[in-house]
């Protein structure tokens, strides 16, 4: 029996501006994320990566199309009703961290636990919890501006982890951090896909990240032109293409 | 990993930990100290303003009363149309027989008071209230006696006056003497701090040297203090009184009350200019408080951003913001208060203010600091939940 899509956007269409500046940003997009795999969306400045995700996370919603969020359609919600589909079913990786600058590392993964609902001492557990999965347990009470740029994303991964997503959006993960760290973080997410109720989406223009990709997809012009499976875009890579 | 969370949990440490709402306002406050201090500073003025033009309404509300207050009486008669204690004409006379021939009295005493010329010993004429009553009762005046006693009082020219006014009145001891309307009077008895609302010096004296001083009647007065016997209602003791002297007004202690505060501090618009400065304390804060509160949130508009990213509820951020608003309501005013009583305190060299701070007028204080902060937030709410979450993104 075939698995179902952790999530599932068919003919997305999203209009951006107004009057003469008005333009069709995306043309009738169909993807769908599966659980245990990490897909990245890739393609030129401009090409609707951005706005394609803020529609898949519940950010923006498109003028036509459906979109359906861990078996909850997310069509025709109002903005608190899209706000709570997100709280529960999203986990978000932004490329400038986003970090809390005012709040420890632990408490930045406990926000986002509490605006789930969690209890205060369970959130802290999970937080900890969360923190020892991406190995920043010892940084657990440091301060993002005393943080590495790695480590900072390493933190949004918990934030992002903690609350057990159903679908992980990472926007550009790697793009303001240096080769090691990049990869670090590339292969901690890789790792978390494993996870069979997890599905990645990353938008990446950063090539190194293909060899921890499940799929490929590529978009141009606000159209989805490639597909591909890990295993045919790595040469030489090794069993299901997560050959690193 | 459930189990490591159980773990984890169970290790963590006993007590209730603080809402993460509660920290990230009290983070966010006390990241950009400057603004906290603007922020409290504003908050600071605003309660100290409003606490000090409140204390004074208060006080001058306490002195305007004070004789009624001090006499006590269930119900006044008055002359007709009289608009305050310290405004006062006379009776007809022989009212005390009609009042007591009314069923439910209990007792009656007369006061008679009006303004006189108060000749100083060493020259010059001033003003003064001469107040008159029998000072072999329980309604006798004054209180506060620091120098001498009532019982001095009942000597043929013996006048107490208040040691505050010992510079207006050209006298400063027991035995000093002076002449009123003429008639030579002498200091038997000191007071401390009794003053008029209108700065005018009172005189007081047994009701017969008054009634001598004024050139009345021995039987007419100013006011017919009753007290109303028990098991009778006042209402009814009011209602037979007024029928039996209609010439007069026959009022509770509260209305006389509410009648002479309303002359002194409406009619005459002392009391709207106090109001007016605490208004302007309070629009002052709010305005400080806005500016300041609407500055913090757009410094720190992405993280509200990307909470709304995350998925918070307008509402969440909306408490965030309404956190910050009453920590700094409790912080300034904690300090405005301390601010307050510290001026209370240093006022009390000046007898003409008289400042009160009272547990009600704390308490008030609190509610509109706090409902200020809160208003002030308004701006900053409005700011914040139009944020477009999908500006995270854009960075």
């Amino acid at each position: 029996m075939a698995e179902e899509p952790m999530l599932e956007a068919k003919g997305i269409v999203k209009y951006l501006g107004e009057g003469a500046g008005r333009v069709q940003a995306l043309k009738g997009v169909n993807l769908d994320l599966m659980p245990g795999e990490l897909t990245l969306l890739m393609g030129p400045s401009g090409s609707g990566k951005t706005t394609l995700l803020s529609i898949l996370g519940c950010i923006l919603t498109p003028n036509a199309g459906s979109l359906r969020l861990a078996r909850n359609e997310a069509s025709g919600l109002s903005a608190e009703g899209l706000a709570d589909l997100r709280r529960k079913h999203v986990g978000f990786v932004f490329q400038s961290y986003n970090l809390v600058p005012t709040l420890t590392a632990t408490e930045n993964v406990m926000l986002a636990l509490d605006l789930r609902g969690s209890g205060m001492s369970r959130a802290g557990a999970l937080a900890a919890e969360a923190l020892r999965q991406v190995g920043l347990s010892h940084r657990a009470h440091a301060m993002p501006s005393k943080m590495s740029g790695g480590e900072k994303q390493r933190v949004a991964i918990a934030r992002a982890l903690a609350g057990s997503p159903s679908v992980i959006l990472a926007d550009e993960p790697t793009a303001a951090l240096d080769s090691e760290n990049g990869k670090g973080v590339m292969a901690l997410l890789a790792e978390v896909a494993k996870e069979r109720s997890r599905a990645i989406l990353v938008v990446t223009h950063d090539h190194r990240t293909l060899t921890y990709a499940d799929r490929l997809i590529r978009i141009e012009d606000g159209k989805i032109v490639g597909r591909a499976r890990a295993r045919k875009l790595v040469k030489g890579s090794g069993s299901a293409g997560r050959a690193h | 990993m459930q189990q490591q969370v159980a773990n984890a949990a169970a290790a963590a440490p006993m007590g209730r930990p603080i809402p993460m709402v509660t920290k990230l306002a009290y983070r966010n406050l006390f990241h950009d100290r400057m603004s906290l201090v603007v922020t409290l500073v504003g908050i600071v003025f605003s309660v100290v303003l409003i606490a000090v033009q409140f204390g004074l309404y208060i006080g001058s509300e306490v002195r305007i009363v004070a004789m009624l207050d001090q006499t006590k009486g269930d119900l006044w008669v008055v002359p007709y149309a009289t608009k305050s204690f310290d405004d006062p004409n006379y009776l007809e006379g022989k009212e005390k027989y009609g009042v007591l021939s009314t069923p439910g009295i209990a007792n009656v005493e007369e006061l008679a008071v009006n303004l006189v010329a108060w000749r100083r010993p060493n020259g010059g004429i001033t003003a003064a209230l001469l107040v008159g009553s029998d000072t072999s009762t329980n309604k006798a005046l004054p209180w506060d006696l620091v120098e001498g006693s009532i019982e001095a009082l009942r000597a043929p020219d013996a006048v107490a006056v208040d040691r505050t006014y010992f510079g207006e009145l050209g006298v400063n001891k027991i035995g000093d003497r002076a002449e009123i309307n003429g008639i030579s009077v002498t200091v038997a008895a000191v007071t401390d701090n009794i003053r008029s609302f209108t700065t005018l010096p009172y005189i007081f004296a047994n009701i017969t040297l008054a009634r001598q001083l004024l050139g009345i009647a021995p039987d007419q007065s100013t006011y017919a203090v009753v007290d109303v016997a028990a098991g009778t209602s006042i209402e009814d003791a009011r209602k037979a009184l007024a029928q039996r002297l209609p010439d007069t007004e026959v009022l509770t202690l509260q209305e006389f009350r509410k009648r002479s505060t309303d002359r002194w501090l409406f009619e005459t618009g002392a009391g709207a200019a106090l109001i007016t400065g605490a208004a302007l304390g309070l629009i002052v804060g709010v305005v400080i408080v806005a500016q300041t509160l609407y500055s913090s949130t757009k410094d720190h508009l992405n993280e509200f951003a990307t909470l709304r990213a995350l998925g918070a509820p307008a509402s969440y951020i909306i408490k965030v913001i309404l956190m910050q608003a009453t920590l700094s309501a409790l912080i300034g005013y904690v300090l405005g208060i301390a601010l307050s009583l510290v001026v209370i305190w240093a006022s009390r060299g000046d007898p003409s203010l008289l400042i009160i701070m009272t547990p009600n007028l704390a308490m008030l204080l609190f509610v509109l600091t706090v409902g200020m902060c809160i208003f002030a937030a308004v701006c900053a709410i409005f700011k914040v939940i139009r944020i477009d979450p999908a500006v995270v993104f854009s960075r």
